[in-house]
Order: C-alpha cells, then structure tokens, then sequence
C-alpha cells in the first residue's frame, strides 16, 4: 500500500469564511411563513385543473337539482296529465307538446318532471351504497393490514372469494334474497360488491405503510402501536381509497340503473328512477327511442362527471406529481 | 468470546448475533426452503461516548446488524446488552419504553418522515409517546432547543418535511432522534442520498451533537471514507459477519484482512497524484449469495491470497495477532494475517466465477426469490 | 455501416481537433403554470478522441440533463435546447430524429447509472447485445452471437456464451453495468457518454468497471465523456474536468492542475467537504453552507454567491463571465488565489 502519500494542500478558504457561514445558518434558508401540507398543494393543483372543475361542474349541477327536484319540477311524477293522449295502438308514448318539454311516457306522466325527481333515488343509492362500501372495506382493509399474519389471510381469503363473483351476478343475488325489493337492497347489494374492492385497495396500501420507514421510524422512536395505525398508517393509505371511492359513485350509479331495470328495484313503480325508466322505455325502443335516450344519456354525464373528478384527484394526490 | 460485558465504559455489547430470513417457497402452502443469512454470528462492543463505524458493501448485512441491535429487526439468535438489559429479549410495552434509550438516524430522509405531518408534531410524537409532553411550556422549549442544536430556525417547525431540502430533511430526522434523549443513536447510511456538500454539513452536525450532548454513536455506511472520518472504531464486514476490527487510523495504516485491504484500496480518492500511483487490488466476481454462503472463510472465492489448506474448509474467527502496528484491540478473521501482513504469502491472481448458485446460470437448481437479495 | 471506426488519432493525442464540440449548450424546462427553468445554461467543452472529459456536480447542477441533450434523449416537450453540440462536422442539435437514432448506439453510446432499467428485463442479454449489430451494422443473428460472447468476454464477463442466455435479473449489479458497457461498444461508438455509471454499484465493483472504462480508452481511443458527482473518480480517471454549478461551467482545468489549484471557491468547498480516506480523524470537514435551493438566478448575480465564502460585492450584482479558454478557467469574480 503505497497511497500514503496523505493529502496534498489545498488553498483554505478566506478569513471571511467563518462569519458568513455564522451569517447563513449552515442549513440554509427557511422561508418564514406557515407550511403547507400535501392535502392543501393537493387542492390547490385540482382547482387549477380543467378536468377536475368540468367533473365538479357537473356533478354540482345534478346534485342541486337532485335535491330541488320535487320543487322545480313542473308537474307532480305520479299523476297522469297526459293518459288522454295515449293510444296503446297508434300513438303509445306522447310526443312534446307545450307544457311538457319531453313528452310523456307510456301513462301518460310528464317525462321531464320523472327524469328530473329520478336523480334523487339514483344518487341516494350510489351514495349510500359507496359509503356503506367504503365503511366495510375500510374495516376489513385496515384489520388485514394492521394485524396481518392470520386475521389478513382469512380476511383476504374473504375478499378473493368475494371478487371471485362477477359484480352485478353478487349484487342480483343478494337483491333477491330480500323479501321484498326495496331501494335499501339495492343500496346493500351494491355496497356489497364494493367492499372487496375498497379492502383490497386499503390492505395493500397499509401494508406499503408498514413496510415504509417512516413508520419503523414511529416504531423506533417508541411510539405505541395503536397510534402507529391510526396516525401513520391509515392516513397515509387512504389517499388511493377516496380516488376509487370517488371512482365508484359512477359504478354505483350504474349498477343501481342495473338492477332497477332488472326490476330489483323500488317496487313502487310509480316512483321514477333512471334505470327502472330505462326498463320500462324497452318496450318502446323502434318507435319512441327518446324514452330510453334521457335516462341513459343522464346515467351517461352523471357517471362521466364522477369518473372525471376521481382521475384528477387520482393525479393531484400521486406522491411522483409533487414537487 | 470471553469480552466482559461489566467493565464500566461498554454501552452495548453485541454476542452471536443471527439474523435469518426464511426464504419461502410453494403455491399452497409456504414451505421455508432456505435462509438468507444476513447477520451470521456477529460479536462486537460499543463503548459509551464512542462512534464505532460498521462498514460493508451492499448485501453485507451490516443495516441488518444496526436494526437486529435494536430489536427492530428480530434477532433469530444471540443477545445485545444495552447497559446491563438485553434489548433482544425485549418485548411489548417493555421494549417501547426502552426505545427512549436508543435511537435511529435513517438513510432517506424523505420517506423516514411522514408527509403528512409537520416537523413539530414530528418532534412531539417521541415525546408524547414516553410521557414527556408534561408541561406545555417546557415542551415548547424544548423544541426550540431541538431546532437549534441540529441548526435549523424554529420557523421550520410549522413546516412539513416536503418543504425541506434534502440536507434539512436529515437534520429534522436527527432532531427526532434526539427528541427523546437517547444514549445510543444509530445512523444508517446517514450521509449516502444527500449531496457531497451537504453530506459535510451533517457529518459535522453530527460530530457537533455528539460532542454536546455525550451520544455514542453506531454509524452503517457504505463510504469507507465517511466511516474513517467520523468513527473512533471501525468493524468491516463482509457477507454477514466481522472479519476485521480495529480503531480507525490504525485499520486505514496497518490493514490485516485482505478484504479490508482491497476495500481500502477501492476508494476513489479526490487527488490524481494518490490515484496515479497507489496500488489497486481489484476483486474479481460477486458477492456469494447470502443464502448460501462458501464454506470457510466466506472470502476465500474472491481472496487473492487465499491458499490451499484451511481456508475453504475452517470458518475463521476474530482474533488479535502479533504484527508490528498492530494494538491488541485489533482483531482480525483471517487464518494467515501474520503471513501476508510479513510478505510470506504473496498476491496471486483470481479466477472471475458467477457466485451466486441459484440464482446465476440456467443450469442451477432452484431459483431463490430475488427479493431475498435486494436490501439485505 | 461504420464498423471499422477510423480513428485518426492514436490515444491521448489531446492536441487533435475535437470530436466533439458543445457550444453554448442550454436547455430549458417549461412547465404549465410554472417558471421556466434553465437546466443548463451555457455549457461548453470539447471532447477529443482518445480524451476522458469529466463533468463533476452535484445533483441539479445540469450535468445529466447536457448529456441526454446531446443525445437527443429528452422528452419532447416541455423543453427547449439551444447551442451546438458539433459532432464530427455536423450538429447534432439539428439532426432529425431518424439520423439521431443511426448516431445513437452506432457511433453514439451511452451507459446510465442504474444498471436494471436500462435493459429490458424480458429479453436475454445476448439478444440484447446482438439486436444493436443488427440494427447498426446489418449482420445478422448468427453472424452476430459470437461477436456478443466475445465483447462480454472484453468486459471481463467470465463464462461469456452462457451468460448470453441469461436475463438482466439473474446478473448482479455489477455484471449487468458490465453487459450495459458491452452494449455500448457493440459497434465500436467513437464517443461514449457514461453517466454515473458507478454510483449504483459498491465501491470494489466501480473499481473494477472504472478500470475497464480506463482501459477501453486506452485501447480503443474512444472519447469517453464521464457525468458524476464524486471527484474521486474523476481525479483517477479524467484528463479533463468540468466543474458545474446552476446549469454553468465554473470552473475547467486538466486533472492534476484542477485538483492541485482550484481557483473557483465552489472546487475548494466540494474538495474541502470530502472527508479523506488518507485523512486523520478529527479533521473537521468544512462544507459549503446552505444549499442549492438558496442559488441567485444566473442573469443579474453569480448563482454560488449566497453560499460563496468568497463573495464580494459584484457577485450579487453582475454575471461572471468565463476566463480562460477551452483547456482552463473558471467564472468568478474573486477567484482563490487572487486574480492574477
């Protein structure tokens, strides 16, 4: 080993070295004003963000008049103003006409009134039914992840099984298994079909967590195991889990016009609803599309705004996106 | 090893330390095939007040080793005495409360803090967690105190850790370290992801801290340079286990393994006159798999002093030998040290073989799962 | 078909005209809703046959970013390049993407720093190697397998003709940069653009890939154009060294002269911040305060002066202007060692 040689000199650096650095807090500068967390950039990218503000357009839009419908809408969507016009042989469906923007359906009832209160059932059962998903797969998820070892293997096993059944196959048959149809089997069919999906989702992501350093960080600073879960893990894993969340009010929606046009439905036939509109317009389709047209063209944009919202979130939150 | 774990100034003594990974293997039900033996019996001691540097190449086992002493990685064998408990026996709410003793400075500063918190309740988290959050008043100073010692103005506590350069990012990481007020603090590869300029900053941080605050430090780096800068001792290891120990000037002057020597010898050094006319000892061929290491002496494959007898067929152990220069805390795994440090045993030259069974050509037998070689 | 690569120059002939030519390189970065951002800003050096061009910074200081320029390898949008960068009579800035493309891999290499994603993990490394003969040079498969055994047994691969089977996974890091190397000089390239070609490897596997480099030089005369971060690599291997800082040039100078007297005060922080294998402990190191986060815009200061021990007034005023010429120089107001 002859690199002995030791170092060869170097010209130090000026006298003028030691206040600077003393100047310069050594770790460089700090901008002096109040941090700002991911949550916060996040929300500040999406609102400069086109997609994002054309999905909460429109699902603004559909919620308010969701929720005024019964008030704005012209006519009452059980009664029959026009039941005169309809001829079962020569002219079933009733054309527009004054006072009746889209014509009537096959009794008779305003359909412009009907397409506008069915808002209200369709978003009541995708919403409660990607809550109620999200409440179950949540739970399951977070047990799996944050127990592991044998609780996340039959838990796991659960949900394979779960997702083994095509979606709207498990959906019908929990449907019918209720006594009597109602919009709550509905809303529990469906959210059944997403709890595999937010657990699956939810497991994968803690178990990510466990494995990152931040949390062994936690674990090495001696931080209790419960506030390991509830402050590191499940924060931090949730971020995919809203985007699909947000992603599945759309799949909800359709599942609930699935299955409605399937009749599993409110029995109350008198009570609109977009996919029991659809069932019923089939009858019609050769000489009154338009009767199938709405309902499926607002199932469509309804979707498509929620599909838009949960993308553009997808990407706000992705850690690669962040500066 | 008859080392005796009562003499007053060891802080942590290290006895046959093992780590094992099962690697498991089949489509039903998981069968343990085999282990990848990260940590193979490793004895070492750490005095109080002292930096005693662990340095290796990847896949030597050697962040495995820092995080076993800790008991964040189970030990599958051994003990590790941290003044007068063993920690690898440990568990539950009794490990927890010990953990305020003994602490971690990781690689990447990024992802060993949580993004979604801000740098003070970071901070208070430590403190929270082993009840030293009492006084509002107190705790406030005390986090002030924390943001000046590793030099950063108490503006950043409001900050979150992405708002940070690198640099700062591993200060706060010290910060949390020291919120608690340990005795012990590891540091694995704390200087590797930042900048050359940058590492500078933090190694004199840390020399600084621990002049301040009495710290015994157990630093894992790669950077044979950085390990020499800052430890007062250093351990080499290679494939999972010491195979030289000794103070730092003393390792870089009178090198005893050969592996140390060809370690040495590798470093770049930033002057052309040294680089132009020192003599390399270049290796040939790869680290053996961990999983099944050689027999003997795990560098007789690549060792270009190796010889006939007794080196691929006896494991050697650590042991002082007489050679000029050499203290007797110099220990040293390597059947002829004596020889080669005398020149009786010359260099030869090497055969470059694939040595990684299971894992190199398609005629070997079963593949190992290649996670079972990254980030051992 | 340029396989017989005529060097004109024997090995480390410095004196010859350069083979490589950039000229005030730029390339900025353009975001949506964003400040532009100049990468690089003004770079230029010239590469010789037979020459080990270094150019040494930390991360953000442009280095990798004027290599993919050169070659032509950064995404289409969102940037803007200008400058020349002259290779062999024409530049290569200008040429179409079709003719690039025949530049790249041909007389063009480039070897990156992370082994793994550089190749393709579902293709064996022998048809790896030989699908750059058949693209550059037309031979075909057959012609070209024992080719491939041969060049992996150049880069010290042992057992070459099995390890054309193998896939990427089951090489260690160290032979895949090795295979990756192969690859490279598959056609002979005249230049060969190496960035961090080591830093993802252990220190007893860069020694022996950079005495490969060092010898492929030597051998071939190749120009070997070496991005990294860590000077001692460069001081064991470069002839010539560029210093970067903020997307500029601020310090050139041949190996021995830089590294014996820096004049830039950003050489002797980056020298002084490297703890020394050679060094007794307890040395303190002394680092470059703050970070790169606190650099002055190039246009109206020198970007280095707020962290600059050095600096004095018209640092923060004025941009520095190159002194010097291609071999030597540096861009500093107040250079160690005085003006002169």
């Amino acid at each position: 080993m002859d690199d002995n040689t030791g170092p060869s000199r170097r010209p130090t650096l000026g006298d003028r070295r030691k206040e600077r650095i003393d100047a310069l807090a050594t770790a460089g500068t700090v901008v002096d004003e109040p941090g700002k967390s991911l949550l916060r950039s996040a929300w500040e990218r999406l609102r400069r963000d086109p997609v994002f503000l054309v999905g909460a357009a429109i699902t603004l839009v559909f919620v308010v008049l969701a929720i005024i419908s019964p008030w704005i809408a012209p006519w009452d969507v059980t009664a029959n103003p026009l039941i005169d016009k309809v001829r079962p042989q020569s002219n079933p469906v009733p054309g527009p006409e004054p006072g009746h923007l889209l014509g009537a359906d096959d009794r008779g009832r305003d359909l412009f009134s009907r397409l506008l209160v069915g808002s209200r059932q369709t978003l009541v059962v995708g919403v409660f039914a990607t809550l109620l998903g999200l409440l179950g797969g949540i739970t399951l998820g977070a047990l799996a992840g944050a127990i592991g070892g044998f609780v996340d293997t039959v838990v796991m096993r659960i949900v394979d099984v779960m997702l083994s059944f095509p979606a709207l196959l498990l959906a019908f048959t929990i449907a019918s298994l209720a006594r009597e149809p109602s919009q709550w089997t509905l809303i529990i069919a469906i959210a059944t079909t997403q709890v595999p999906i937010f657990a699956r989702l939810l497991r994968g992501s803690m178990l990510a967590q466990r494995s990152s350093d931040h949390v062994l960080a936690a674990r090495s600073l001696g931080v209790r195991p419960r506030a390991i879960v509830f402050r590191h893990m499940l924060p931090n894993a949730m971020g995919p889990v809203i985007v699909q969340a947000t992603l599945s009010l759309a799949t909800a929606i359709i599942e609930a016009a699935a299955l409605s046009f399937l009749g599993l439905g409110n029995p109350d036939q008198r009570q609109p609803e977009w996919g029991q509109m659809l069932g019923l317009a089939q009858r019609y389709i050769s000489e009154a599309p338009h009767l199938a047209f709405y309902p499926a063209g607002c199932i469509i944009v309804v979707a498509l705004g929620f599909t838009l919202m949960g993308e553009s979130l997808r990407e706000a939150l992705d850690p690669k996106s962040r500066r | 090893m008859t080392q005796t774990s009562d003499a007053p100034d060891v802080l942590v003594e290290v006895t046959d330390l093992e780590v094992y990974f099962p690697i498991k293997s089949g489509i039903i039900f998981d069968r343990t095939v085999g282990h990848v033996r990260a940590v193979d019996g490793v004895d070492l001691s750490i005095r109080r007040g002292e930096t005693y540097g662990l340095v290796g190449e990847s896949g030597c086992g050697k962040s495995t080793l820092g995080k076993a002493i800790l008991n964040l990685e189970p030990p599958t064998a051994g003990s590790v005495v941290f003044d007068g408990t063993d920690i690898a026996s440990l568990k539950g709410e009794d490990l927890r409360h010990a953990r305020k003793r003994f602490q971690m400075v990781f690689q990447d500063p990024m992802s060993s803090l949580d993004p979604r918190q801000t740098v003070e309740s970071l901070l208070l988290e430590g403190l929270r967690a082993h009840g030293l959050d009492t006084d509002t008043d107190a705790t406030r100073a005390r986090l002030r105190e924390l943001m000046s010692d590793v030099g950063l103005p108490v503006a950043a506590l409001s900050k979150y850790p992405h708002e940070f350069s690198g640099g700062q990012r591993q200060r706060i990481g010290i910060a949390r370290a020291l919120s608690v007020g340990p005795d012990l603090i590891v540091a694995d590869e704390p200087v590797s992801a930042l900048d050359v300029s940058i590492q500078a900053q933090v190694i004199n941080l840390l020399q600084d801290l621990q002049d301040k605050l009495g710290l015994t430090y157990l630093v894992v780096a790669h950077d044979l340079a950085v390990v020499r800068h800052i430890s007062d001792r250093i351990g080499v290891m290679y494939l999972g286990a010491l195979v030289e120990e000794s103070g730092g000037a003393e390792l870089y002057d009178v090198p005893l393994h050969p592996y140390t020597r060809a370690l040495m010898s590798a470093v770049p050094v930033p002057d052309p006159q040294v680089e132009d006319t020192r003599e390399q000892i270049l290796l040939t061929g790869d680290l053996p798999s961990p999983a099944n290491p050689p027999s003997g002496c795990r560098f007789h494959t690549r060792c270009p002093w190796k010889q006939e007898t007794l080196c691929d067929t006896e494991r050697p152990q650590l042991r002082v030998v007489e050679v000029s220069g050499a203290s007797d805390s110099h220990r040293v795994a390597c059947h002829f040290a004596e020889k080669i440090a005398s020149g009786e045993i010359q260099r030869h030259e090497v055969e470059a073989t694939i040595t990684t069974p299971g894992f190199g050509g398609p005629d070997a037998g079963p593949t190992a799962p290649p996670e079972a070689y990254i980030g051992v | 078909m340029t396989q017989a690569t005529q060097h004109s120059s024997r090995p480390g002939a410095g004196s010859s005209e350069p083979l490589l030519s950039v000229r005030d390189l730029r390339v900025t970065f353009q975001r949506q809703g964003e400040e532009e951002f100049h990468a690089v800003d003004g770079v230029s050096f010239d590469v010789r046959p037979g020459q080990t061009v270094g150019l040494v910074g930390e991360s953000g200081c442009g280095k990798s970013v004027t290599s993919l320029a050169i070659m032509g390898l950064l995404p289409g949008r969102g940037n803007r390049v200008s400058g020349s960068a002259i290779f062999d009579g024409e530049d290569l800035l200008t040429l179409s993407p079709s003719a690039m493309r025949d530049r790249r891999g041909s007389e063009i290499a480039m070897i990156f720093q992370d082994p793994l994603s550089s190749l393709n993990p579902v293709i064996s490394i022998g048809r790896q190697v030989t699908e750059v003969m058949e693209r550059h040079q037309g031979l075909s498969r057959k012609q070209a397998t024992p080719k491939a055994a041969d060049l992996l047994e150049r880069v010290g691969i042992p057992d070459p003709k099995a390890r054309l089977l193998n896939y990427p996974h089951q090489l260690s890091g160290g032979m895949r940069q090795r295979a990756l190397i192969a690859m490279a000089l598959a056609c002979n390239p005249r230049l060969l653009i190496a960035d961090e070609p080591t830093t993802a490897l252990d220190v007893t596997i860069q020694a022996q890939i950079l005495a490969l480099l060092k010898e492929l030089v030597v051998d071939t005369g190749t120009a070997l154009v070496m991005i990294t971060h860590d000077l001692g690599v460069v001081a064991g291997l470069c002839d010539e060294v560029n210093v970067l800082y903020g997307g500029k040039v601020v310090e050139r100078g041949g190996r021995h002269g830089l590294f014996r007297d820096p004049r830039h005060p950003y050489t002797v922080g980056l020298l002084n911040s490297i703890p020394r294998l050679d060094a007794a402990r307890g040395d303190k190191l002394s680092p470059v305060p703050g970070s790169v986060a606190d650099n002055l815009p190039w246009t109206a200061a020198c970007a280095f002066a707020p962290r600059c021990s050095n600096a004095i007034d018209p640092c923060t005023a004025e941009t520095p202007q190159w002194e010097g010429d291609q071999v030597v120089g540096f861009r500093c107001f107040n250079p160690m060692g005085g003006t002169r």
